[in-house]
């Protein structure tokens, strides 16, 4: 009789713990914000479309990632980007970009009608900048003659400015503001160093020359004049240094300097080495001024977003920090020196763009550059393969532009790039993109907005 | 054993106490039931979750605290075997680690049932009786619900919510406790029982989180014997 009570007992409790039918669920799948729309600032990283005209479509192309939706390849790849990815885990229609066209060479297809979408909030550009509207592949900064892509690159001010315009000078209270900038800023400050650098060592190359060819001429006084005119004529051409040199040697020759044909090769080694250690001390020497010059746009942005953002009525800005474009495979393409450089470029801006929105309750600054840093050296957890090779392959054949603004699935490179970092030598792929959406969102959680 | 036939013969040498009324505590073939609570605490050790995720993200657990009922038997004097039923315990998950901060990512129900063998010290009718058990323990659960959170974590914007479950484990328990006999019929029952568990989260995104649970159970109930 207790023997039985005692096996019921315990069959109550089996049948208590098997009683089923209860498994996973996904449970309350709402934030805990409702925003109303989300309003996107920035540059090619968060550019939901803005170039996606004439021959860049025509070419499977529009955003600076692996464009097109081919998750039927590979689920990792969507073609979004970080913006759309939240926007869409956000429940909110997909980021439709406020302005489209080119203005670049016509020929080439690289020229389409500006027009602005007015029921658009994603303004970001690709070629953007903080403040100057130059960004790269600007009208503005083509070559004579060379084919330019014609990039609008509004600047983020102006973005900002041509919102308020549409909503009457007021973000609403329940917008999601992102803006994420500043590497454009980065780039532009480079080439222009870059091009300086180019000019000091062009110069030097011609002192060089002078000083070792005009004393052995006839007259060197005149064998001087003769010697720069030559160097003058040949750069103007846009030549290279083997050739100015040869032009150099040869007017040193025509003017009585017999050795010169003879010692051409020390002669241009010289003045090739001095040509290039003028060119180093010059990157030296204003490198530091593209570091302040980042500072500063670091601080305008952030006094974008606290007087012209939050100043009119936004309640929830997010703004990402540069992520580090020392480590992209265009950085790494370059010196020690100058990756040095640019890392400290990435740091003035972050700094001065931190210190701008510190203590602000309506902003979440998300500190990017740390996880891309975090992922260079550590990728494994992040479920990153590679993290130095672009996925796209960027030969002129396969990709005119030599940019992930025409990458799809029909121009990688073999092999699987589901989860490589890097689409094209700055770009992320969707895969980073998804990495970048989810700190977003870890970060928004924490901050309590969802 | 020894022990049991020592306390048996002083019992009938003494031929007095509670056998005179055939209900000593916890003797042989008596059933015990005693009502109380439970708080099932896990002591966690969270391992991260597989990529793709922020490194070092990890889980947390809450303790829950649930009715229970503590049904005892007496093979011996000394010797009982005891099972518990109760309602499921609800647990609350927390993102730790790199992902401290992100509040209660989901919440599982954990429905233990176990099996204790147990000796209990001194003679039936001894106003305090410590024990000691060592059972069988199946560690089930269920009911395993993800959240905005979860899913913005794991798979923001793919449109399709992260679920997860967790592995059912087979394992072992320890208990210690303390019976206080009020009269011959009620008794007060304190016992704390550490089960060892580890077992493994299984998400729909692909990704794995070990979870060493190693709960700490204190229980606190009044029983009645029959």
């Amino acid at each position: 009789m207790r023997k039985t009570s005692f096996a019921l007992a315990l069959l109550t409790a089996a049948v208590l713990t098997a009683c089923g039918g209860n498994g996973p669920s996904a449970g309350d799948q709402t934030p805990k914000t409702k925003f109303s729309s989300q309003i996107t600032f920035g540059d090619s990283l968060s550019d939901v479309g803005t170039y996606a005209v004439g021959s860049i479509a025509a070419m499977g192309g529009g955003q600076f990632n692996i464009n097109g939706n081919n998750t039927a390849v590979s689920p990792e790849l969507t073609g979004k980007n970080y913006s759309q990815l939240i926007a869409a885990q956000l429940g909110l229609p997909a980021p439709c970009a406020a302005q489209t066209g080119l203005m670049g060479t016509a020929a080439a297809g690289f020229s389409a009608p500006v027009t602005d979408h007015p029921e658009c909030f994603s303004y970001a550009q690709g070629g953007s900048r903080v403040t100057n509207p130059i960004g790269p592949n600007n009208i503005a900064l083509a070559k004579p003659g060379a084919v330019s892509l014609g990039a609008l690159t509004v600047p983020v001010v102006t973005q900002i400015a041509n919102h308020l315009k549409k909503t009457g000078g007021k973000f609403k209270a329940d917008d999601l503001v992102i803006v994420m900038a500043g590497g454009n800023d980065a780039l532009e400050l480079l080439d222009e160093l870059s091009i300086a650098a180019t000019a000091a060592g062009g110069q030097a190359l011609a002192v060089s020359l002078v000083q070792q060819l005009a004393p052995g001429t006839t007259n060197p006084q005149t064998g001087a004049a003769a010697i720069t005119a030559a160097i003058q004529a040949e750069a103007a051409k846009g030549s290279s240094a083997d050739l100015i040199i040869k032009a150099a040697i040869t007017a040193a020759a025509m003017n009585g300097n017999t050795a010169a044909v003879a010692n051409a090769a020390t002669i241009g080694a010289k003045a090739g080495a001095d040509a290039q250690a003028a060119g180093l001390a010059y990157s030296t020497a204003h490198g530091p001024d593209q570091v302040k010059a980042m500072a500063t746009a670091g601080a305008e942005l952030g006094a974008y977003v606290k007087t012209q953002i939050i100043g009119n009525g936004a309640n929830y800005v997010v703004v990402n920090n540069l992520p580090d474009v020392s480590i992209s495979p265009a950085a790494k393409a370059k010196s020690a020196d100058t990756q040095k450089l640019i890392g400290a470029m990435v740091n003035a801006f972050n700094d001065q763009l931190k210190a701008a929105v510190a203590g602000e309750a309506k902003v979440l600054y998300v500190d990017l550059a740390a996880i891309s840093r975090d992922q260079s050296v550590n990728p494994t957890p992040y479920g990153l393969t590679n993290t130095t090779t672009p996925a796209c392959d960027l030969s002129p054949a396969k990709n005119p532009l030599g940019s992930s603004l025409v990458c799809n699935k029909n121009n990688l490179i073999a092999g699987d790039v589901s989860h490589y970092m890097f689409a094209d030598t700055v770009h992320p792929t969707p895969f980073e993109h998804s990495l970048i959406a989810r700190y977003v969102l870890e970060q928004m959680t924490v901050k309590g907005w969802l | 054993m020894k022990v049991r036939i020592n306390v048996v013969k002083v019992l009938v040498a003494a031929g007095t106490l509670a056998v005179a009324t055939g209900a000593a505590a916890q003797s042989k073939g008596q059933f015990t039931v005693s009502v109380g609570a439970n708080m099932l605490k896990p002591h966690v050790e969270s391992g991260a979750i597989s990529a793709p995720a922020l490194p070092n993200s990890l889980g947390d657990i809450d303790k829950d605290t649930q009715p229970v009922a503590v049904i005892t038997y007496g093979l011996t004097d000394n010797i009982s075997v005891e099972t518990a039923i109760g309602t499921p315990y609800k647990h609350k998950i927390h993102g730790a680690g790199a992902i401290e901060g992100t509040g209660q990512l989901g919440t599982a129900e954990a429905m233990p049932a176990i099996a204790l063998l147990q000796y209990r010290f001194f003679e039936p009718n001894a106003m305090f009786r410590p024990f000691v058990g060592l059972g069988v323990t199946y560690a089930m659960f269920r009911k395993e619900t993800g959240s905005f959170p979860m899913t913005a974590l794991t798979n923001p914007g793919g449109g399709t919510p992260t679920t997860f479950s967790i592995d059912n484990k087979w394992t072992y328990s320890g208990q210690v406790g303390l019976q206080f006999n009020v009269n011959e019929k009620w008794f007060a029952n304190a016992a704390y029982i550490k089960t060892k568990l580890s077992t493994d989260v299984h998400f729909s995104t692909g990704q794995r989180q070990h979870m060493k649970l190693d709960p700490d159970s204190f229980i606190l109930s009044v029983g009645y014997k029959f």
